[in-house]
């Protein structure tokens, strides 16, 4: 090897998604049961309907119509079913004794979260099935964060809007149950346990996931399985610390517990705006980007998968660094300010391997070779 | 214990303001005061039970931390886990010592609840303002029923009277990691942290946190007599004798936790929480694993204490 290929060796070294040198040991602790077909990956493992449209999305104002999203869903959940109408493709997830969580995304307030219109649109065909109101939760984990979004005005009277803990300052305790959990000493924290929702473990029957398109600084891109994961459980903030991440498999392994993996039956990927920098969070519009689409599927490690596309083309288009990127030049440990203002700045390195190890515990296809995206314009 | 000696027993408010402050230590329920000798007749007049006590006195005691937890943007540290300022592990190495806290604002009803739970002779110089919630504190303290038990203890540690054992100590109480401070190493314990050893070199107590976390590796979490979930900044002191246990609970977060949870290796019947601004609480989910007893305390202050009655 001469010396110039071998620079070229060394330089692209940090590129390849490399595996974290140890996995830490994870401890699930559930006493409920799987389903006979788990919610995840559901009925149709490696397929994904993204539906675009243009119309979607006015880019000046960041607003979305209405008409278009609804069309949007209509076509994309007939294409994942097969079935001829909308309410025929939602009656093969639900029946009218459900009681049904939108887990929605609230962290990229004020661009980039689960949008009104995605979310009213989910809302009103399951009451069209005859669910009541009542047996409709929309959660989050934190109750400031839904409050800032603030979906309320545009929800049907009787919908409940409801978090595990007032905010994200680890007081609250009671909204999780303490019998469901994975335990995994990380960092050598003295609390060991993340508790999955009381709200997911007693009394939803179905959940309906709905993500945004984002960069993550831990995990590289957040989207479906990060979503109802990490949005499901306590204490998840630990996986992160000092520019290492232990979210490579703690993010498919939270989502593998039941009941949550057999109760989260529908993946509705918002990717009508998107943020490619910054994430999770979108305090500015700076990072914002408009996909113009949403994704559907009941596997959420393919939409996952092509979530990491989406988001590193992204960062490319603009001459930002690769989510896989794992070189230590790029690496400012705990320096949010520096992130947010430069897109060649980590301040963790980036776990995007979280997407395959999901697969590998079994909650859906990340081969691209073997995902099957059905594409759809509006 | 007589209920006097009890009361005797709870850390004393030093105060020097004169009598006409009277009204409102009265309104605070405050009646055992320490005071500068020479107002101790004037107190003792008006109804108050003063216990004389100099300038010089408090010079000799030993200062405490403000308990309490802070950022530490200067330190690292192994976790996300807060920065605890505590005073058990002082208590622990020195239980016949004499102690006094300087307290800013906000700080006082912990303080005297972290003093009575290790039993300290503490005095606690206040801000005025936390005359009600000292107060308060002190009156719950007062009525919780008496049940002084020994320490339990996972391992020991062997004091050498350094400094930087002292840190060691420190945190590995703040870990909770149940200790029992020995002058040789005891043959009751299968882990005896001794530093110099060549298990304990001096040179790791120079990182504290991670010495601490390393006895917690090799004692090995499902080996602890106490875990608690749902908040870092709750310091338990696990007291134990025949079939009786009590288990003191110190908040040091600064806000009230909904709901922790609580693991104690061993098999116990249900229990009772008193808990300060509470009072008494039933436990929650209590429920039987396969190494121990689990419960919720469902509310948590400053302060609680959970009793568990003898296995029948």
């Amino acid at each position: 090897m001469d010396r110039r290929s071998f620079v070229r060796l060394l330089a692209a070294a940090p590129l390849a998604p490399a595996l974290p040198e140890a996995l830490p040991k994870l401890r699930i602790v559930t006493s409920y049961k799987p389903a006979a077909v788990p919610g995840m990956p559901g009925p149709y493992p490696g397929r994904v309907v993204a539906v675009q449209s243009e119309k979607s999305v006015d880019t000046a104002s960041n607003a979305a119509n209405d008409d278009v999203v609804r069309e949007m869903m209509a076509r994309g959940l007939c294409a994942l079913t097969g079935a001829k109408t909308a309410p025929e493709a939602w009656r093969r997830f639900f029946v009218p004794a459900d009681v049904v969580g939108i887990k929605v995304n609230c962290g990229g307030h004020p661009y980039v979260v689960s949008s009104y219109e995605i979310v009213t649109e989910t809302v009103r065909q399951l009451m069209a099935l005859g669910i009541p109101p009542a047996q409709i939760f929309l959660y989050e984990r934190f109750q400031n964060q839904l409050d800032e979004v603030n979906y309320a005005p545009h929800l049907p009277e009787g919908v409940t809007i409801v978090a595990a803990e007032t905010a994200n300052r680890r007081a609250d305790n009671r909204g999780y149950d303490p019998a469901t959990y994975v335990e995994a000493d990380l960092f050598g924290e003295e609390d060991t346990r993340s508790n999955m929702m009381r709200l997911v473990t007693q009394k939803l029957t179905k959940i309906v996931n709905i993500p945004n398109v984002k960069d993550h600084g831990a995990t590289g891109a957040t989207g479906c399985l990060k979503n109802i994961a990490y949005g499901s459980f306590s204490n998840v903030a630990r996986t992160h610390y000092r520019g290492k991440s232990h979210t490579y498999s703690f993010v498919g392994t939270l989502a593998s517990v039941e009941p949550l993996r057999s109760r989260t039956v529908l993946q509705i990927m918002d990717g009508l705006r998107g943020v490619w920098h910054g994430g999770p969070f979108a305090r500015t519009r700076k990072y914002v980007f408009y996909p113009k689409q949403i994704m559907f599927a009941t596997d959420p490690v393919a939409i996952d998968r092509l979530l990491l596309d989406i988001i590193d083309d992204e960062r490319k288009a603009h001459g930002a660094i690769s989510i896989y990127d794992r070189s230590p030049q790029y690496l400012k440990v705990d320096d949010g300010a520096a992130r947010d203002t430069d897109p060649n700045v980590n301040i963790i390195i980036r776990e995007p391997g979280h997407v395959e190890y999901a697969a590998k515990l079994g909650l859906g296809e990340a081969d691209k070779a073997r995902i099957k995206v059905q594409t759809i314009d509006v | 214990m007589s209920p006097l000696l009890w009361l005797a027993a709870l850390p004393c408010l030093y105060w020097t303001q004169g009598i006409e402050s009277a009204p409102s230590l009265k309104a605070a329920g405050i009646e055992r005061l320490c005071v500068p000798p020479e107002r101790a007749e004037a107190w003792r007049g008006a109804g108050f039970s003063p216990v004389p006590i100099s300038e010089g006195d408090l010079a000799v005691r030993d200062a405490l931390l403000a308990p309490g937890i802070k950022a530490r943007a200067d330190r690292a540290s192994a976790t996300r886990s807060p920065w605890v300022d505590a005073n058990g592990w002082r208590f622990l190495r020195n239980p016949a010592g004499q102690y006094v806290y300087d307290l800013p604002t906000g700080r006082a009803a912990l303080a005297a609840a972290e003093a009575y739970v290790y039993g300290a002779d503490a005095v606690l110089k206040i801000d005025p303002a936390d005359l009600e919630s000292l107060g308060r504190m002190l009156r719950f303290l007062s009525q919780l029923p008496a049940n002084e038990l020994p320490d339990a203890a996972d391992l020991a540690v062997v004091d050498d009277g350094s400094a930087p054992l002292g840190e060691v100590l420190n945190l590995l109480v703040r870990r909770n990691l149940l200790v029992k401070v020995v002058k040789a190493p005891s043959a009751e314990f299968g882990i005896n942290v001794k530093l110099g050893t060549k298990e304990y070199p001096l040179k790791e107590a120079g990182e504290p946190s991670a010495l601490a976390l390393k006895v917690r590796r090799q004692l090995g979490d499902e080996q602890r007599a106490l875990r608690i979930f749902g908040s870092e900044a709750v310091i338990g002191r696990l007291t134990h004798h025949g079939s009786r246990t009590r288990l003191h609970l110190l908040n040091y977060g600064g806000r009230d936790l909904d709901g922790l949870r609580v693991h104690l290796r061993g098999t116990f019947p249900e229990g009772v929480a008193y808990v300060e601004g509470a009072g008494r609480v039933g436990l929650q989910e209590r429920t039987a694993v396969e190494d121990g007893t689990e419960f919720t305390v469902p509310r948590l202050g400053a302060y609680g204490v959970v009793d568990l009655p003898p296995v029948k």
